[in-house]
């Protein structure tokens, strides 16, 4: 046993001294080994990214009311009728004055200028009540101040103030003939929130001619588990018939086809992109099993057994993926990790999010480049211990 | 034997490598045919629009409603040739997962002025032009989901109500509209504005954007100013632009997918730019004695590098032909797969074009620098190593 | 001599190689005239220069200085491209070891030098299997160099050498790798070629017995011919 040890560790070790004779074949299966890393782990990290936005946006305790079947918050309508029974509904929570915890909302979605490209971009404009800005976890002003109601002013996410022009504290933004002043920039943890601008609800139905129109109604619930009782009452009276779900769920919805559609792209590419690495880990394991012919048959002549020729070049060929695989990661890490994007959301808005690649998804990529290591460096070791002795001596 | 049969010995001498060469190379340009053909689909609506056709939109945001006398008002614009109106209906079929591209339109002049991308048969169009609940089917959407003329649809509505309380209106199939163009989308249902404005519950008298046809692309800019002029300081101002720009906008809202795209092909390159151009300058380094043995046999200097550019060119074709077609067949599968989100997916000729520029680029590149060492080996010592 | 039948004249040639800042001379002043019809066997101990004596003559090498002609022209001055047309047409290489191309068949190894004639598929063919029966090889025409014995794959190469019908054969220890049957064999087919198609050889060999199917031996030292050898 202890010798089988050592006669690995010697053949390892001379396959390891042997790498720097075929440098530049080396560092090109490295390399091909980073790039299909970076390219898995950027797709995941936009994908992670997009999701912790969204799905990140949505509390428990929050319910969402919208039309039945209108799946977004832009396609969705309620009545003036329909609001005031909500307001009535069971496991809705109240302050202190007795007033229930609602806020009827509607929401438009306005031109912007994108700062990147120039290009005209989809943002929500939501008009909120005066509860709207306490039904969102985690709000904070971050520069000036809340709009007045009554007044046109408006108040602007960080995330929108970061990739669209124009909405900096103090500026006027024209949307149509209206004109609004930035009165606030506020920050909601990185939630889509971040990516909306809000103003006063009743100016926003009266300037975009919307009087007495109203698209999803949130309400503070008494605890998560109020959101059984809150459907059940729904359903029980046939002039609500409304969609209700927990902003989790919602948010949840929302976040899933983007990050599905994103996470089938990026798997295919890799792998796809995986099979072009392995065929060149195969060739550069063969051409090292070649320049060693008579290293290995010189050990095996003297002794050594076919086993530590085996592992001695797949531990070369998993030392070589598993550098790729690290620097692959990262590179991701450096080049995208932290890098701002948006795209359109399902409310057919521009959701902003930024590339986020944690410690499991870089996992995910090293074990893949393991994996090119392990099938590239298998057959040229299998070939390595079965190498004919007189044959390999004879060069 | 000739040069070729002679280039194709040296390559396969070691079968097992130039199969990984040409496996790799492969995979290459799958990726490389797939992601341009994906890019083109996108931003086929950039590439196809008419020239001379505008969309006039709220200055808004497109999603705003325009007032339907505008219809009217844009009509007598001079340098305007024809104007119809649409309305996005949030059309589903029976589950709102089931999500159908639904426009409520006015027939007769949506269809002349779309006229040279749908093709639809003259029976067809005179059953959609008189039947109120009529519906006109994209093929590619007849085809998926199995609709024949004649079959009754209840299309819902993620938006709109009808005066009634339900979400559902009643359509009849009256034809199937098939693209004139292979890019061109056909996964859409196309209905009566009159049939959806007299029933829904709110927004009545609204459209949802205008679409005209000027007298020449000569007159646009002038059009698009008349028209947001007539417009400016009422409560729904125009934004009007050319149907190019516009589509350029709307899919640049996605995200830089031509960028992504661009980086993921680029990636697959470096990748096999390093890989193959490594093999081939091992291959030729393991071949200088023979190498110097043409030499002396009196191959000029010129025939050499063309054999070892021959080998490394060949490579680059029998790795990328075969990748060039994956590709062509992988989009003909994603076509229906991506029917909703990318609709229109080919391989079209110029893709294939630019793929074999790139495979000579790559046997170019990969081989150019073997090739000159190979064609400047010193015949004497090259033979003097044994 | 006249100088009609000289074929190759070597008037004052130096040879001179730089290696490590170190000059090392092989030929100063060196004058050698190879009759037409010459079958010349040169001996000598390792590094007395015989190896770059065959390349000046084949010219792969090139001159310090002196000059070089093949049939009156000279060649040491040609441009890459010509001397390789040139070597095309009047010299035949042969090796001590062989030189075959592994993935070729004895016949397209013959081939070889013919894709740089024009002559045309049936001609290459012809010629190909005239020069495989010179050196009894007719059989074996589609074997690879591997399933071949020493002497076989060194007959293949001198059927390769005459293939082009060159004037001048430049042999680098032609049996130097084989057994004395297999010598024989080979030495024999050379005298036949010198003999009856009327090739010049120019023989490098360490080995007497192979000098003596030679018709004249020189013995080259220190870069130099023995005076007895030299022929005027």
């Amino acid at each position: 046993m202890r010798s089988l040890l050592l006669q690995i560790a010697a053949t390892i070790k001379i396959n390891l001294k042997s790498l720097p004779q075929r440098f530049w074949l080396s560092l090109s299966t490295v390399v091909a080994v980073g790039l299909v890393v970076v390219v898995l782990l950027s797709f995941l990290a936009m994908a992670n990214g997009f999701r912790q936005a969204v799905k990140g946006s949505g509390s428990e305790d929050i319910a969402i009311v919208l039309r039945g079947g209108s799946r977004s918050e832009l396609n969705s309508t309620i009545s003036r009728d329909q609001i005031r029974l909500i307001e009535e509904a069971p496991g809705v929570a109240r302050n202190a004055e007795g007033k229930p915890l609602v806020s009827a909302e509607l929401y438009l979605v306005v031109d912007g200028l994108k700062r990147a490209t120039g290009t005209k971009a989809n943002l929500p404009l939501r008009g909120i009540g005066p509860m709207g800005a306490a039904l969102r976890k985690s709000i904070t002003l971050a520069q000036g101040r809340m709009f007045e109601p009554g007044s046109n002013e408006i108040v602007v996410g960080k995330g929108l103030l970061a990739e669209y022009r124009g909405f900096e504290l103090g500026s006027t933004v024209k949307f149509g003939t209206t004109r609004w002043t930035v009165v606030g920039v506020f920050e909601a943890g990185g939630s889509v929130f971040e990516s909306e601008i809000w103003a006063d609800l009743p100016v926003v139905q009266s300037l975009f001619n919307r009087t007495n129109f109203f698209q999803t109604v949130r309400a503070r619930l008494t605890g998560p588990q109020a959101i059984a009782a809150l459907k059940r009452y729904n359903d029980e009276d046939p002039r609500l018939k409304l969609d209700v779900k927990t902003e989790n769920e919602y948010f949840a919805d929302q976040s899933s086809n983007t990050t599905d559609l994103i996470q089938k792209l990026g798997w295919p590419l890799a792998i796809a992109m995986a099979f072009g690495a392995l065929a060149g880990a195969l060739n550069t394991m063969y051409s090292s099993v070649a320049a060693r012919t008579v290293e290995i048959a010189t050990l095996r002549a003297i002794g050594f057994g076919a086993f530590p020729a085996f592992v001695g070049t797949l531990v070369e060929s998993l030392v070589l993926s598993a550098l790729g695989g690290v620097l692959g990661a990262g590179a991701t890490f450096v080049f995208f990790h932290g890098l701002t994007a948006s795209t359109l959301g399902e409310s057919f808005t521009q959701v902003v999010f930024s590339f986020t690649l944690t410690p499991a998804l870089a996992l995910q990529g090293i074990v893949l480049a393991l994996v090119v290591g392990l099938v590239g460096g298998l057959f040229p070791a299998i070939r390595a211990a079965r190498l004919p002795i007189v044959a390999g001596l004879q060069g | 034997m000739t040069d070729v049969s002679l280039i194709a010995r040296n390559l396969f001498r070691k079968k097992l490598r130039a199969a990984l060469m040409i496996v790799s190379i492969m995979t290459a340009f799958l990726i490389f045919g797939v992601l341009v053909a994906f890019e083109h689909a996108f931003n086929a609506g950039e590439d196809l629009a008419a020239a001379d056709r505008l969309m006039v939109v709220n200055k808004i945001n497109f999603t705003q409603p325009l007032p339907y006398a505008y219809y009217e008002r844009v009509k007598a614009v001079e340098g305007v040739r024809q104007v119809s109106h649409a309305n996005w209906f949030g059309g589903y079929y029976q589950e709102p997962k089931n999500f159908l591209i639904v426009l409520a339109v006015e027939p007769e002049s949506y269809l002349k002025i779309y006229d040279r991308e749908l093709d639809v048969p003259d029976d067809a169009r005179r059953a959609f032009l008189s039947e109120r609940t009529g519906a006109l089917v994209g093929e590619a959407l007849a085809q998926d989901k199995g609709w024949k003329v004649g079959d009754r649809l209840p299309v819902s509505s993620t938006i709109y109500s009808q005066k009634n309380g339900g979400h559902v209106w009643e359509m009849t199939v009256v034809g199937i509209a098939k693209p004139a163009k292979p890019h061109i989308d056909s996964n859409f249902i196309v209905f009566h504005y009159d049939y959806f404005n007299e029933t829904r519950s709110f927004g009545k008298d609204m459209i949802g954007w205008l679409v005209l046809t000027t007298t020449s692309p000569a007159v646009n800019d002038k059009v698009a100013k008349t028209v947001d002029a007539m417009f400016a300081n009422s409560t729904a101002e125009t934004a009007t632009d050319t149907e190019k720009a516009f589509n350029k906008a709307f899919a640049a809202q996605f995200g830089n997918i031509a960028l992504i795209v661009k980086l993921v092909v680029g990636a697959a390159f470096v990748t096999i730019l390093m890989i193959v151009g490594n093999t081939m300058a091992m291959a030729v380094r393991e071949r200088v004695r023979e190498i110097a043995v043409l030499k002396t046999l009196g191959f000029p200097p010129a025939r050499i590098l063309r054999l070892i550019l021959g080998e490394s060119l060949l490579l680059a074709l029998l790795g990328g032909l075969p990748g060039i077609g994956l590709a062509a067949l992988a989009v003909a599968a994603l076509r229906e797969k991506l029917l909703n989100f990318i609709p229109g997916m080919v391989m079209t000729p110029d893709i294939a074009v630019l793929a074999v520029v790139l495979m000579l680029g790559l046997g170019l590149v990969t081989g150019i620098i073997p090739a000159f060492s190979a064609m400047r080996l010193n015949i004497a010592s090259a033979l003097g190593r044994s | 001599m006249t100088s009609d039948d000289v074929l190759v004249r070597l008037t004052a040639v130096d040879k001179r190689f730089t290696k490590s800042k170190e000059t090392i001379t092989i030929f100063e002043k060196l004058d050698l005239a190879i009759a037409s019809g010459d079958f010349i066997a040169v001996m000598g101990p390792s590094g007395s220069g015989k190896t770059t004596l065959l390349n000046l003559l084949g010219g792969i090498d090139r001159p310090s200085a002196g000059e070089i002609r093949f049939a009156g022209e000279r060649i040491d001055g040609l441009p890459e491209s010509r001397l390789a047309h040139w070597r095309a047409g009047h010299i035949g290489f042969i090796f001590q070891f062989y030189n075959l191309m592994p993935m070729l068949t004895a016949a397209q190894n013959v081939e070889l030098p013919l894709l740089l004639t024009s002559l045309g598929g049936k001609d290459r063919r012809r010629r190909v299997e005239a020069a495989l029966a010179v050196v009894n090889l007719a059989d074996r025409a589609r074997h690879y160099p591997r399933e071949m014995s020493g002497g076989q794959q060194q007959r293949v190469a001198i059927a390769r050498a005459v293939v082009a019908d060159p004037g001048l054969l430049l042999c680098d220890e032609p049996t130097g790798d084989l057994d004395r049957s297999n010598a024989d064999e080979i030495l024999e087919v050379l005298r036949l070629l010198n003999r009856e198609m009327g090739k010049t050889i120019v023989m490098v060999t360490h080995d007497p017995a192979a000098a003596k199917y030679a018709k004249r031996t020189l013995h080259l030292d220190k870069g130099r011919f023995s005076e007895r050898d030299l022929a005027a």
